[in-house]
């Protein structure tokens, strides 16, 4: 136990020292991110403008909207995991994976620890970029969520954090059976970029698509937490949500040690 | 007319200080600091047609810099140069045309295509009519044995093959003058071998003026009458072959490792004893002492290993600094 | 003794050995191709299930009903096949040359080292977006032009379209190759081409989005400093022609600005990546 902690403390100092020391050029890469929102911003607006004013689209009104946009980029904060299957597709592609068959070591644990060094790491260099941003948005925050919501919204970003993880790390693990992980991969990356309410929100969608995607563990990667926060979603559906998405995290970790074992057991068939 | 004319050439690199983090970079916009390297200082050189000339140092002398201010790839601090009448860094297509170079372990073949692909985009750059280009191209392959390979993929050829190959491209235009920059780099002997061979022939076929950079005694030794010893930028030497020979190939440097705890007797009677660290000793031995002494050696000793080779090309050098202070003219 | 340097031979050359490699990759030449499509139905997607349900105009007055918008998209499309296609696998391999110092070996070759640079490589599966965008400008062209009140588009109006197509790439791989080129005193510089990406998403709405405190200037500045906000709004406007609807002047000299901008960049560019190679210092391995 305590050689992983401090493993995992060693991983955290690295990641907090690369960051900070880039971190001129990191808060302007981490503030760019923020221009194509700056777009939709106006695009949303030129939207709104022919409706006139005060007027809800699916019941969001424009400042809503912006303010879910802003959301969505803190919600992939947590649940985004640049490079994780194509990690692990590539250490399986080039037989590294065949250490975890000899040494007592949890590929999976291991990546779930070093990932939450770096993302701890990227926060607290981030929250700089990212409380700027807010602040010049301010005016748009017409609501703020109350202390249930507040604690709600943070549930739900930590799930998104592990959904995110275990999801990738599946569909990396997916290399053990196909060689070619990385097309598949970038599939899903588009499926899941509009599909995880990245481009809008979710419910704006018409039936059957609206019905469909909530069948989806996508929405809980960017839409869900968005929604939390805005007050979109409250009292039994919330909690129902919420439990939704611990279901749908239970089953991914589940699913990636199912994957993980197979995985090895056919990997190692091949011998050498 | 010399084809290549090269006076009081020089090459100044001036190297920053990298600064690290964005805070960093905008007081480096300020205020840097730099160290200027001199690449290349003042060198001059005249050579004429059909020679074969090998630029020898040691690595960071200054001779890939030569090479890449003839081939117009960068550009000079000071002095001039011209290459059959140009200037090298205009970069005239005219003068593109009419020469090569080729750089040990780059490659400039496509990697996932055949060979014989990037061969015919070369015929269309340079403009090589189709049946010159096919005669070219025969000969080529018979002199480099390359036939066979020339429609596998890039990727799938051996390092020496390889090799091959970038010459093969390298000359498919028949250039006038040749430049090569280690082309010999990291094969193994027999490629070094068949490469040195080929250029040999074609030299003497074509009589094209080539230009050697190579650290290694063997490609010089095989091919070369003039050699320009160039270090720290400078040309130290400029001559004949046969001077430097004489000068290296007098003697062999012998490392003996004794048996067990066996005391070396009075090796310095041969030569000249360079390290005592038992149980290995390495010797400086006149060559023509070499097979008396290794006898006698043998006869007194028990030894478990021995090795003879040459000494080694920096200590050649540096044993030539030490003799030659300025730069000579022609032996 | 020699024949002419044929660069339009050379292209097709280029273009030959760039699809012997790709089909050499089949598989991932199909996904793709595949995944290019994907994006733009999703993207498509976007607009036709939500946008255009709540609103029959994109802007207030601004004459981007659904198809016109459309046949901005499809413009988007064509102009971002274009560029990708052709320009960006060789803008992108250029700081890798660099840092190499591959670059030598271009520089060696006796013909015009910004074509070899710029077209070395194609990247064929992306001229899928011309195929998804072509279908999309004949749908949305029918469309218009059976409006109420249908556009007029004649064959000059074909004319000039294709040509400030041509226009936009050629702002567009101006300021990619520019950028390219600046990885000779930069070194590495992955933002750059984040940057890249950033700019350029200006470009992919209707320049009239751009209003109010922050957008004006904003505007101003994408259209007359980088002109990225020409690239496709003036082609898309002259075959959707909201032209009729705007009277101010600006809408009148645009299309000569984007011809004479084009060339400038161009022009610049050259310059831009031609200084830049005097700085070369060609790495050695």
């Amino acid at each position: 136990m305590l050689p992983r902690l401090t493993t995992w403390w060693t991983i955290l100092r690295i990641s907090l020292q690369e960051r900070l020391v880039y971190r001129g050029d990191f808060a302007l890469g981490t503030l760019m991110r923020f221009l194509p929102i700056v777009t939709q911003i106006f695009l949303w607006y030129a939207i709104f403008a022919n409706l006139g004013t005060g007027v809800r689209i699916t019941g969001y009104t424009y400042e809503e909207l912006v303010v879910y946009l802003l959301l969505t980029m803190v919600a992939r904060a947590f649940s985004s995991m640049p490079g994780l299957a194509s990690t692990i597709a590539r250490q399986i592609r080039s037989g590294d994976i065949k250490k975890y068959l000899t040494q007592p070591v949890d590929l999976l644990g291991f990546m779930f620890l070093s990932r939450l060094a770096h993302k701890l790491a990227y926060y607290i260099v981030a929250i700089g970029p990212f409380a700027l941003v807010f602040f010049l948005c301010r005016n748009y925050f017409t609501h703020l969520p109350d202390a249930p919501q507040a604690a709600a919204f943070a549930a739900s970003l930590v799930l998104s954090f592990l959904l995110g993880f275990y999801l990738e790390a599946c569909i990396g693990m997916v290399g053990f059976w196909f060689l070619e992980v990385t097309s598949l991969l970038f599939v899903y990356m588009l499926f899941s970029f509009f599909l995880s309410g990245h481009m809008f929100p979710l419910d704006m969608l018409p039936q059957p698509f609206g019905e469909i995607v909530q069948y989806t563990p996508l929405q809980y990667l960017a839409f869900f937490p968005a929604q939390v926060f805005l007050g979109k979603i409250e009292g039994w559906a919330l909690v129902r949500g919420l439990l939704v998405e611990v279901a749908w995290v239970t089953f991914f970790i589940v699913l990636s040690r199912i994957l993980f074992h197979r995985g090895l057991k056919r990997y190692s068939g091949y011998g050498g | 007319m010399p084809v290549i004319e090269i006076e009081n050439l020089s090459k100044t690199y001036r190297v920053y200080q990298k600064q690290e983090g964005l805070l960093a970079s905008v007081t480096g916009l300020f205020r840097r600091e730099h160290k200027d390297v001199h690449a290349v200082k003042e060198v001059s050189l005249k050579v004429e047609k059909g020679e074969f000339v090998a630029f020898l140092g040691p690595n960071g002398a200054g001779k890939t810099t030569t090479l890449k201010l003839l081939s117009g790839i960068i550009y000079p601090s000071g002095g001039t140069a011209r290459v059959m009448g140009h200037v090298p860094w205009e970069r005239e297509i005219a003068y593109r045309r009419r020469f090569a170079l080729v750089m040990g372990q780059k490659n400039q073949l496509w990697w996932d295509l055949p060979a014989l692909e990037s061969f015919r985009l070369h015929q269309q750059i340079y403009r090589i009519e189709p049946q010159q280009y096919q005669e070219t191209l025969d000969e080529l392959s018979e002199l480099l044995d390359i036939g066979r390979l020339l429609r596998q993929p890039v990727r799938d050829l051996s390092l020496g093959e390889r090799m091959k190959m970038e010459l093969a491209a390298a000359l498919l235009h028949s250039p006038d003058v040749l430049f090569l920059d280690e082309p010999t780099i990291g094969l193994d002997v027999v490629a070094q071998h068949r490469i040195q061979q080929f250029l040999k022939k074609y030299q003497a076929q074509r009589q094209v003026t080539i230009l050697l950079s190579s650290h290694y005694m063997k490609d010089v030794a095989a091919l070369c009458q003039r050699v320009v010893i160039i270090t720290g930028g400078e040309i130290k030497f400029d001559g004949s072959l046969s001077g430097i020979v004489d000068r290296f190939s007098g003697q062999k440097l012998i490392t003996l490792q004794l048996a067990g705890d066996e005391a070396p007797k009075n090796l310095a009677r041969f030569g000249q004893v360079v390290e005592e660290q038992l149980p290995k000793v390495k010797l400086r031995i006149d060559k023509a002492n070499v097979p008396a002494a290794l006898a006698q050696i043998l006869d007194e000793h028990t030894v478990e290993d021995i090795v003879v080779e040459d000494p080694p090309l920096e200590e050649v050098i540096a044993d030539l600094f030490s003799q030659v202070q300025t730069p000579v003219g022609n032996d | 003794m020699s024949p002419r340097l044929n660069y339009f031979r050379i292209f097709l050359t280029f273009a030959r050995n760039s699809i012997v490699r790709d089909m050499t990759f089949r598989a991932n030449f199909l996904i793709d191709c595949l995944s290019t499509i994907t994006w733009s139905l999703m993207d498509l997607g976007f607009y036709i299930l939500v946008v255009f349900r709540q609103t029959s105009q994109i802007g207030k007055d601004t004459g981007w009903g659904e198809w016109e918008f459309y046949t901005f998209l499809a413009t988007t499309k064509l102009i971002n096949g274009l560029v990708q296609a052709f320009f960006m696998p060789n803008c992108e391999e250029v700081s890798e040359l660099i840092r190499t110092g591959n670059l030598d070996f271009a520089l060696l070759k006796p013909i015009d080292t910004q074509f070899l640079i710029s077209l070395r490589k194609i990247d064929w599966p992306a001229l899928s977006h011309i195929g998804v965008g072509s279908i999309l400008l004949s749908i949305s062209v029918w469309h218009i032009t059976h409006r109420e009140d249908p556009a007029q588009i004649t064959l000059l109006t074909g004319v000039l379209y294709l040509f400030y197509i041509l226009c936009g790439v050629a702002i567009l791989y101006s300021l990619m190759i520019s950028l390219a080129a600046t990885s000779i005193w930069l070194g590495r510089n992955e933002s750059l081409y984040d940057f890249w990406f950033y700019i350029t998403n200006f470009s992919r709405y209707p320049m009239e989005i751009y209003s109010g405190r922050i957008g004006s200037p904003l505007r101003g500045v994408c259209t007359y400093i980088i002109p990225v906000l020409v690239v496709v709004n003036v082609p898309a406007r002259i075959l959707a022609q909201p032209l009729l609807l705007r009277s101010d002047s600006e809408a009148k000299w645009l299309p000569l600005f984007t011809a004479v901008a084009a060339l400038v960049c161009l022009a610049l560019s050259r310059w831009v990546f031609y200084t830049a190679l005097r700085s070369y210092r060609s790495a050695s391995s």
